[in-house]
């Protein structure tokens, strides 16, 4: 149902049309478009209603402002791997190659980023829930000190298959099922893709995937080219992405009159219950 | 005037008034707000509100959980009953009758010769027979709580996580203290000789998850880096969680103290020295002059030399042989049963008249372990045990 919905969603990039690439540097001009959630009267309005008029609005939270190409220069987001491990569909995001390594073309990567953010922080909104994947041990523990910061859900270890496609067995329980998946990288080594990869794809699990230029795009709802290797990266992925999180929820709370968020204490709490 | 007439413009530059008024006014519980609300009521009206939905799975546990609340509940109420009849049958009074005697009274109402104590009729409290459900791992929405939920694993991965974040913090603090030139401490090193890791079984118990051996290897390496580091001695209290200690298993049994008979000797008795179907009781008195006494006769008792080689061999491997004095009353069982269990009983006695030392190397020999191994049954269709009959197909 609630990825149902997501289908009138216009991609953040298509809206802005041609100022995509003043976009990466300058500020854009979305602040000008109408709030949607705005009501004349008084009367409460039901958060569906919300959730579904602000589909609408190119960019709700703002993440344009969340990072500039810059960011991800520094955080050498550009690095692709070597020449000839480079997957064709990974192509059109590479700006060249330098000395046998590949360049992506950090333009293209921040129109997509961006567009990744709106939909995860959308999905935050609509308070799904999200799971952090990634398998490569370097990162692992920042992927999920992060996630459990934004108090939603990591998977960095092996993969026993038939936990989306078998999840009922596999938990004992009819088990609620994440609403995204992001992968901070979409390989478990560099010869095969991550089985969740396709096992999202297969429950309609709506995926945010940062793939580097080994990597296959295809089954992935929301590719972002990108060096998927760097701690530096990762890490700016995941606060990029937790940032985001935590704009939506914040959102939602504001609109439902709760207390604010509290995002360590949020993040204890779970701690404390599993204790 | 009311605040209800903040519209979401207002909400976005207003922000801190809304959080002020938030702070006085709302509570989590004011999802739905009363559409009488009059002039006078200062409360934060939210601009949108929620429906509550309960999720496919919250449904599905609360149904089960139902079922077995309902369950649970009649079982109950059926072992009331049959405790009641089971009172009246014994002419006691049901009030005060308790498990104790509900299982005497099962025992001699239903009389069983099976072997196996499980399969004997029992009535126990339906707590005991049935196990405790798991409670449930998500919230009404359907939302996990653990934010490791969906490895399948989330406590052993959680503590994977700790271990690393632990080693986290110990790196940066080398580094910092690198810096200024400081070294570890020397005489705080972690000495984690006489420890050894929680074993996996243990593990589990404490975790309430099965683990693989690889995930218990993944466990022991990390913990192993943790405790090698040189500054590993800061987060004690964290690795202390998990390390048992290495105890000689003979310390852990309690060792009796020799009581003084009427002739001022020192003696100690050991009952029910169990082998095969033989039992018996040993006291051994110590001073003495390598006196044997069983059933009122001498050593010869046993006409077979490796039934005294039996009974010997504890006392001429912890050298006090011709020091004590042996009596032993034994029933039941063949020769080599009844010198099994007086062996055992001797050895188990003497642990009170030599050093901690000769204790446990008798422990080791074997001299204080209990011999479980019993008779076979013949099978039908067999010639014995495990024998088959002669057989030619042509």
């Amino acid at each position: 149902m609630l990825r149902k919905s997501f289908i009138s969603l216009p991609r953040l990039s298509q809206l802005c049309g041609v100022q995509r690439r003043f976009q990466t540097t300058h500020a854009a001009r979305v602040e000008s478009e109408a709030e949607p959630a705005v009501t004349a009267d008084s009367e409460p309005e039901d958060i569906a209603v919300i959730e579904q008029k602000i589909l609408k609005h190119p960019d709700y939270f703002n993440v344009h402002n969340l990072f500039t190409v810059r960011d991800l220069f520094n955080a050498r987001v550009h690095y692709g791997h070597k020449e000839g491990s480079l997957d064709d569909r990974m192509r059109p995001y590479l700006y060249g190659n330098r000395l046998g390594h590949l360049i992506f073309d950090l333009d293209k990567t921040a129109a997509h980023l961006r567009d990744a953010l709106n939909f995860v922080a959308h999905i935050a909104f609509r308070d799904g829930i999200i799971l952090f994947f990634n398998r490569n041990a370097l990162n692992s523990h920042l992927v999920e000190q992060k996630a459990l910061e934004a108090g939603e859900f990591s998977h960095t270890r092996f993969w026993r298959g038939g936990i989306f496609t078998n999840a009922n067995v596999q938990f004992d329980a009819v088990t609620r099922l994440p609403d995204l998946c992001i992968f901070l990288n979409t390989q478990n080594n560099v010869l095969s893709q991550h089985t969740a990869v396709r096992d999202a794809a297969k429950m309609a699990i709506p995926t945010v995937g940062i793939v580097d230029s080994n990597c296959n795009p295809n089954l992935i709802t929301y590719p972002v080219p990108g060096n998927d290797d760097s701690p530096a990266a990762v890490e700016l992925y995941c606060n990029l992405f937790k940032e985001a999180i935590l704009r939506g929820k914040r959102k939602r709370r504001e609109l439902l009159g709760l207390p604010p968020l509290e995002e360590k204490l949020l993040a204890t709490r779970r701690q404390r219950k599993t204790k | 005037m009311a605040l209800r007439v903040f519209g979401l413009n207002l909400v976005k530059t207003n922000r801190s008034v809304l959080q002020n008024v938030c702070k006085t006014g709302a509570t989590p519980t004011q999802q739905t707000v009363a559409p009488y609300a009059t002039e006078v009521t200062v409360q934060a009206s939210p601009a949108a509100v929620q429906k509550q939905k309960v999720s496919k799975a919250m449904k599905a546990y609360l149904k089960r959980a139902n079922e077995h609340d309902e369950f649970m509940k009649t079982q109950h109420l059926e072992f009331q009953i049959g405790k009641r009849h089971l009172a009246n049958m014994m002419g006691a009074d049901p009030e005060t009758f308790t498990q104790q005697d509900i299982d005497e009274a099962i025992e001699y109402l239903f009389p069983s010769g099976l072997f196996d104590k499980k399969a004997r009729p029992a009535m126990k409290s339906p707590d005991e027979v049935f196990p405790a459900r798991k409670a449930a791992e998500f919230d009404e929405t359907g939302r996990p709580f653990h934010s490791m939920f969906y490895t399948g694993n989330p406590n052993f991965f959680q503590l994977l996580h700790d271990i690393v974040q632990e080693t986290n913090k110990i790196h940066e603090l080398e580094e910092r203290l690198l810096r200024r030139g400081n070294t570890p401490d020397e005489n705080q090193k972690l000495d984690t000789t006489g420890f050894q890791l929680m074993p996996k079984d243990q593990l589990e118990l404490l975790l309430v998850e099965s683990i693989a051996d690889i995930e218990y290897s993944n466990f022991v390496n990390s913990m192993e880096r943790l405790i090698a580091l040189p500054y590993a001695y800061k987060s004690k209290e964290f690795i202390e969680r998990f390390l048992k200690p290495l105890m000689d298993q003979s310390k852990q049994l309690e060792i009796p103290k020799p009581r003084i008979d009427e002739q001022g000797r020192q003696y100690i008795t050991t009952y029910e020295c169990l082998r095969k179907t033989a039992r018996a009781d040993v006291t051994v008195r110590m001073p003495g002059t390598g006196k044997i006494s069983i059933n009122g006769q001498d050593i010869f008792y046993f006409p077979e030399e490796k039934c005294r080689e039996q009974l010997l061999f504890p006392l001429q491997f912890s050298q006090m042989l011709g020091k004590v004095d042996i009596e032993a009353n034994v029933e039941g069982g063949g020769p080599s049963g009844q010198s099994g269990a007086i062996r055992w009983g001797i050895a188990m006695s003497l642990r009170s008249f030599v050093d901690q030392e000769m204790i446990e190397s008798m422990r080791l020999a074997g001299l204080l372990t209990r011999d479980y191994r019993i008779r076979e049954r013949k099978k039908f269709g067999q010639e014995g045990a495990r024998r088959k009959y002669t057989w030619k197909k042509r």
